[in-house]
């Protein structure tokens, strides 16, 4: 089904950008897009660091010293919000602009114009969001999971629900176009199992994408109608029902964690076979897990909520369906250990992000493991231990991915190469530093120390203090990365086209930097 | 760019995906109560329900019956049951009450909203009477005692032999209950 473009009647595609502030307001073009979402997610990531910061500051010793706890758990909803919605996500759709059409042959994606207002609407969206700072009232504070009836009763919830409704559909419109992209815009002999990785980890992010913001959308609808239009969806004195309200949230919110990991599956397969010098092991086997992952994704939600008092048959088959989860992922996971397994490798600085990202996410999934088992889960729900273990998927999953891609792809945007000893450095005081947070919390949550208080019991302060050091120290070494980045972009030693030399795709075939329009003549694909 | 019809074909088939999904997300709700009721989950009491049955066999035992009561959020309302333990034989009505006391010099509208613990036991549950059919008012300092008229049916599955009544009560006049919450 691979549509072949030629002849293009735009002839103003082959001018430069505009100058000055009215290239990036208006501009169509998918590198200038993905660079403003990768900019804009690292502000949003400074930004929620900035909270995290606030958080373990607070939680540095027992006792309340820096803020209230409705200040405090305003800290940990905005984190929450801005990094997922903020951070992660924009990060992985920036990533898409760059690297799709370069990956499959194509000049751009595939309707420019809807990319440049999907961009457009996250700054607005985050603007709405953090407007409730400045008002009486305040933030949010239910947490990004936004629980009713915890949330109809709270103070600016309008603000939150018409944010979440705004960036829904600044997700939904990058989905269909990420689709519509990968699926007319492939260069002639591309089918679709000779896709590289991370067009096909996209191209099943952006369906379930497609499938469940909707369905979030539902979920901030009825919460707005709860709150202000006198309707009892979760309410449970009008007849509705609290539980409903998690079960409808939930359906979209299980979906919407892969949606933030398998971006990174295709990332770290790039990655690894590049620094290994050998083909990935097992491609199709790689996209067969990253389907069944998908779909098992819809089907393993009450898993969330273990606790709220669901019949037998219900946690077994919710217990059952999450464990199958592990039986793709472990193909992935060993895949990559093939691919590394005998290869010619070289630890510059996106291998060392990826390697470690296989080591950490794989950690993060025995944890989750753990919490999948029913009875287990009961001692688990709602500790740090759970902290510990959608962090250790999150941070040193999701986002050393996108550290990782940066680095990798870095040469290519830019032309210019990073500092590989700072790059190094980077890594190391951030692998440290992930592994001092998260790693206690760990132990302070099956000792049972309790998501979501400002304040906690005397026998957890020094796992609590040894984890806020660890967080400063990782916060903090992201300011190196900002330095490295903003220095590649000025200076650097030029990078050749192919960058590194064991890197394979169309993407390395184009100059670097790569020049404002690429393939504008598809390329022919062999074999 | 490549416009033609396929673009357009897969780009409204997604716009209508997208749109489905919208209107999914509020079928679950009528879906979520249809599949309580089929199942007798959530300790959702409705018409009788043979999902879970097993066999016929149905005979008379005696079960106890526990009354709870809570009282949601900053209602001002004293709630309690009259017993808070009952033996009742299967198939036979017994009567019980609650008591509610207004605490202000307001008059307020309540509702009561029932579940049954387990939650299967809750198709089994039959109520001929009860406070939380509707809403109730009381007046100002007002006490009220509800009846409640019910029986336990004897295919109540033979390995409940305690079922637990709980009633959660509500102030119905939302205004004045958000900006009590909102008093933080």
């Amino acid at each position: 089904m691979s549509a072949v473009v030629e002849n293009h009647d735009h002839h103003d595609d082959h001018h430069g950008p505009k100058k000055g502030i009215m290239r990036w307001l208006t501009t169509t073009n998918h590198k200038d897009i993905g660079t403003l979402y990768l900019w804009f997610s690292f502000a949003a990531f400074l930004l929620g660091g900035a909270f995290a910061m606030g958080i373990r500051a607070e939680l540095f010793e027992p006792g309340l010293q820096l803020m209230d706890p409705i200040r405090y758990n305003q800290l940990v909803t905005m984190h929450g919000l801005i990094m997922i919605f903020g951070g992660v996500m924009p990060a992985f759709v920036g990533l898409a602009n760059w690297l799709i059409p370069m990956q499959i042959g194509a000049p751009d994606m595939a309707m420019p114009r809807m990319n440049n207002l999907s961009f457009w609407l996250l700054p607005t969206a985050f603007t709405i969001l953090l407007s409730t700072a400045f008002m009486e009232g305040g933030m949010p504070g239910f947490g990004w999971t936004f629980y009713a009836p915890l949330s109809t009763n709270y103070p600016n919830v309008a603000y939150f629900v018409f944010a979440i409704h705004i960036m829904g559909a600044s997700s939904i419109m990058g989905s269909i176009n990420v689709v519509v992209t990968i699926m007319n815009m492939r260069a002639p002999g591309m089918t679709l199992m000779k896709m590289p990785l991370f067009v096909w980890s996209w191209l099943i992010t952006a369906y379930l994408l497609i499938a469940v913001m909707p369905v979030l959308a539902g979920a901030v609808t009825m919460l707005l109608m709860d709150a202000y239009f006198g309707t009892s969806f979760f309410d449970a004195a009008g007849g509705g029902d609290p539980v409903l309200f998690q079960h409808v949230f939930w359906f979209f919110g299980h979906p919407e964690v892969y949606i933030m990991i398998l971006p990174a599956f295709g990332i770290t397969s790039h990655i690894i076979s590049t620094f290994s010098r050998k083909p990935l092991f097992g491609h199709a086997s790689m996209v067969y897990a990253m389907v069944s992952i998908a779909v098992l994704s819809f089907v393993v939600w009450a898993h969330h909520m273990f606790t709220v008092g669901m019949p037998l048959v219900a946690e077994l088959f919710f217990m059952w369906a999450t464990m199958l989860i592990a039986i793709p992922t472990g193909v992935k996971v060993f895949n990559w250990c093939a691919t590394i397994f005998k290869g010619s490798i070289t630890y510059e600085t996106p291998m060392l992000f990826a390697i470690a990202f296989v080591v950490l996410f794989t950690i993060g999934g025995f944890s989750g493991l753990m919490l999948a088992i029913t009875p287990a889960d009961f001692q688990y729900h709602d500790t740090y231990f759970v902290v510990a273990h959608f962090h250790y998927v999150l941070v040193p999953g999701a986002v050393f991915s996108i550290m990782a891609a940066v680095y990798y792809w870095l040469p290519k945007w830019t032309g210019n190469m990073y500092d590989e000893k700072m790059g190094r450095l980077h890594f190391w005081l951030s692998f440290i530093g992930v592994n001092i947070t998260f790693f206690p919390q760990h132990f302070v949550g099956l000792a049972g120390m309790p998501r979501r208080y400002a304040d906690y019991a005397l026998q957890f302060a020094e796992w609590n203090a040894v984890s806020s050091v660890g967080a400063f120290l990782f916060g903090f070494s992201q300011l190196l990365f900002l330095y490295i980045v903003v220095k590649t972009v000025f200076a650097g030693k030029k990078a050749t086209p192919q960058v590194w030399d064991g890197a394979d795709g169309l993407e390395w075939t184009v100059d670097s930097p790569a020049p404002y329009h690429t393939f504008d003549v598809p390329p022919k694909i062999n074999g | 760019m490549a416009k033609g019809p396929l673009q357009n074909k897969i780009f409204l088939s997604l716009l209508g995906a997208v749109a489905f999904m919208f209107l999914f997300s509020f079928m679950l709700v009528p879906l979520y109560n249809v599949f309580c009721e089929v199942t007798g989950l959530n300790g959702k009491i409705y018409g009788p329900s043979d999902f879970f049955k097993k066999n016929n066999e149905t005979y008379e035992r005696q079960v106890n019956i526990r009354f709870l009561s809570t009282v949601n959020g900053s209602a001002p309302v004293t709630f309690y049951p009259t017993e808070t333990n009952i033996e009742v034989m299967t198939d036979k009505v017994s009567k019980t009450s609650y008591v509610a006391t207004n605490n202000t010099n307001k008059k307020l509208t309540l509702s009561i909203v029932p579940s049954v613990s387990p939650g299967l036991a809750a198709e089994n549950v039959k109520k001929i009477q009860c406070f939380c059919f509707s809403e109730q008012t009381l007046g100002p300092y007002e006490t009220q005692e509800w009846p409640i008229r019910f029986y336990i049916d004897s295919e109540l599955t033979e390995n409940v032999n305690n079922v637990y009544l709980s009633y959660t009560l509500f102030e119905t006049e939302r205004e004045e209950a958000l900006a009590l919450n909102h008093e933080h």
